[in-house]
């Protein structure tokens, strides 16, 4: 699994900033096991045997997993949100409906 | 001119404010007489960047782009000295006011930002933090564009860094999704600075930037929110600017030629806000040197009192950043202020009317200080639901949400435009240490269990708003938890990488 990864130029030329290089990168699987895993056992890793280029890109993919586990936190709130305001609702439609009585 | 000291070439006359990279003073040239504005930046590594920065914003000259003279180092401290602008920034003066600004007054600045804006763009300059809070004015009114904190040149090492940063709530959503961008991202960004002129916020500046910056590029792009109040010049101008797709936004130049440009007015109507402003700065310094000296009890120099004052009012909120989710530390000068003045100055703190047109409406949905934040959440919020019809939908709330009710306006303002998004800086925030390994324990169990609500039917209308209420810090903990997982997994491999440089660099 310690194959370089091919950067995927994705760029309109217009561009003069270009997108991040390991947007479309596939993660390798050990990557996200890594970034789950208890770090008890990281430094069995020995991150020296990379090039630095492969350092680089997964430097990158760890950010974007972050930021990829940053989205599914937010979106879990977001539900849990709408489920308090609709519940929430519901005590405020039964006092309607009480005072119309 | 970086081998003098540069106390032996200026005299600091006070503080005017403080930002995400330093602190901002005045300051007299003494050869000269001229007075300049020094922004003092701490460094602690990337010298070669910072200088090269500095080198670009010198080359710039126009007097729609604040003038940057040089720099100096002062132990650990880069000093940027530049043009002084009288009035401040243009996010100050609403702060201030207590205002928003009239379509006449936003049309005036709006011009003067665009010619700077087309300045820098068509020297392939990308400014990158276009806000209020960047729009300096001149004592006659003139704009100009100001804090190049994180503007660069695009050469190729802007490839290499590749860092999302920005403010969250200006920032394209092209930028936020880091799909590659031009200097249209600033168009983007002067849209929603354009509605902060006139509403007092940016779109979605009332909730969690984390939330913002997930809906910024799937939602819809943002308008004014109450659009009767506005000429369909400026809403069509605001309209143009907030094009999603960057291939289809107008640039600067086009924008310079809008209808509502065109009504841009002489700088001189701006006059009497900037003289307001000034009024207020001077009754607040007066105030707060006599509370400070009461509060003391020292004799202390008064110049240097009435300063901290002005800073203050500029201070980066530390309660709310103290949670460190990628808020860049600040040095903490809070301490530094005396609680009298926080008491004094809190007071101060109120809402911000949206022009002169007082109606209840408007002073209503403002009224969400701090104070009696929590006491009034109930009635606010269920205002709220009179717009069922954007809760159901995507499940995405109406981004009027009062959330985060702790936090007053104007600690909103600050945060909003001292949130920035860092990362991939390579040092973590200097408040924000990564803990050692044996302080990782992802032990914080949210509110919730994924999916399963059934358990909210059980609760109390009292447990529900309660829940409500701490929702955002309760996502703020498990952020805070995924950040310091991600900074401890990320070390070794960045000290991997400089190992290898180290060696590179020794053959
Ligand atoms: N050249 C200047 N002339 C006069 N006042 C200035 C000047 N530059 C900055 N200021 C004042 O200092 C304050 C802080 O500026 P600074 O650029 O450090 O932070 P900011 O613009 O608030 O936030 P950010 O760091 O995100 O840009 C400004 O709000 C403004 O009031
Ligand atoms: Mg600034």
């Amino acid at each position: 699994y310690l194959q370089t990864p091919q950067h995927t130029n994705y760029q309109p030329h217009s561009v003069l900033v270009p997108a991040n290089r390991y947007l479309l990168e596939e993660v390798p699987h050990w990557l996200n096991v890594y970034f789950k895993a208890r770090p008890d056992l990281d430094h069995k890793l020995k991150w020296d045997m990379f090039r630095l280029a492969e350092l680089d890109c997964y430097n990158g993919m760890l950010t974007r997993l972050f930021m990829q586990e940053m989205e599914n936190i937010v979106m879990r709130y977001e539900c849990y949100r709408s489920a308090l305001l609709v519940a929430m609702q519901k005590f405020v439609d039964n006092t309607s409906a009480v005072n119309k009585e | 001119s970086l081998t003098r000291q540069p106390e032996e070439v200026f005299d600091i006359i006070c503080k005017l404010g403080e930002g995400s990279y330093g602190s901002v003073y005045k300051a007299l040239h003494k050869e000269s007489g001229q007075v300049l504005a020094i922004k003092q930046v701490p460094v602690d590594t990337d010298l070669q960047e910072i200088i090269k920065e500095i080198s670009i914003m010198q080359q710039c000259d126009s007097p729609y782009v604040v003038k940057y003279y040089g720099s100096y180092f002062k132990n650990t401290d880069l000093w940027i000295v530049m043009e002084y602008c009288g009035a401040g920034s243009v996010s100050d003066i609403m702060r201030l006011r207590k205002k928003t600004l009239t379509e006449d007054e936003i049309a005036t600045i709006l011009s003067d930002t665009l010619k700077g804006l087309e300045y820098l763009h068509l020297r392939r300059k990308i400014h990158r933090d276009i806000k209020a809070g960047n729009i300096l004015l001149n004592s006659e009114g003139h704009a100009k564009l100001a804090d190049f904190g994180v503007a660069g040149q695009l050469t190729d090492t802007m490839a290499k860094r590749n860092t999302v940063i920005g403010t969250p709530f200006w920032m394209a959503p092209e930028v936020i999704q880091e799909i590659g961008y031009d200097c249209v991202a600033d168009i983007w960004s002067l849209g929603i600075t354009a509605l902060e002129m006139a509403e007092g916020k940016p779109p979605y500046g009332d909730i969690h930037p984390m939330r913002a910056i997930f809906m910024i590029p799937t939602k819809p792009p943002p308008s004014f929110r109450e659009p009767d109040k506005w000429s369909a010049e400026f809403i069509d101008f605001v309209s143009v600017c907030l094009v999603k797709n960057p291939e289809e936004r107008a640039n600067a130049t086009d924008l310079l030629n809008h209808v509502f440009i065109g009504n841009a007015k002489n700088p001189s109507i701006l006059n009497y806000m900037i003289q307001e402003a000034h009024e207020i700065r001077e009754t607040q310094s007066y105030r707060n040197i006599s509370t400070t000296a009461n509060v003391v009890g020292l004799k202390q120099n008064i110049t240097e009192e009435s300063d901290e004052e002005v800073a203050l009012g500029n201070q980066t909120m530390v309660q709310c950043t103290d949670e460190g989710t990628l808020v860049p530390g600040k040095g903490g000068t809070l301490s530094g202020s005396q609680s009298g003045t926080l008491v004094e100055l809190e007071s101060e703190l109120g809402t911000m009317v949206i022009n002169s047109d007082v109606d209840e409406q408007t002073m209503k949905r403002h009224a969400t200080g701090s104070t009696q934040g929590a006491m009034n959440y109930r009635p606010l919020f269920l205002a709220q639901f009179d717009k069922k019809d954007e809760l159901k939908g995507n499940g995405v709330t109406s981004p009027t949400t009062l959330d985060g009710p702790e936090m007053s306006v104007e600690e909103q303002q600050r945060f909003q435009s001292h949130f920035h998004l860092q990362l991939n800086q390579a040092n973590p925030a200097p408040h924000h240490h990564p803990p050692p390994q044996h302080d990782y324990k992802p032990q914080f169990h949210g509110p919730f269990s994924d999916g399963d609500f059934e358990f909210l039917k059980y609760l109390s209308y009292e447990e529900l708003q309660q829940r409500m209420v701490t929702l955002d810090s309760d996502m703020e903990r498990e952020i805070d938890e995924l950040r310091r997982r991600y900074l401890i997994k990320r070390q070794p491999i960045l000290d991997a990488m400089d190992t290898k440089r180290k060696r590179q660099q020794n053959f």
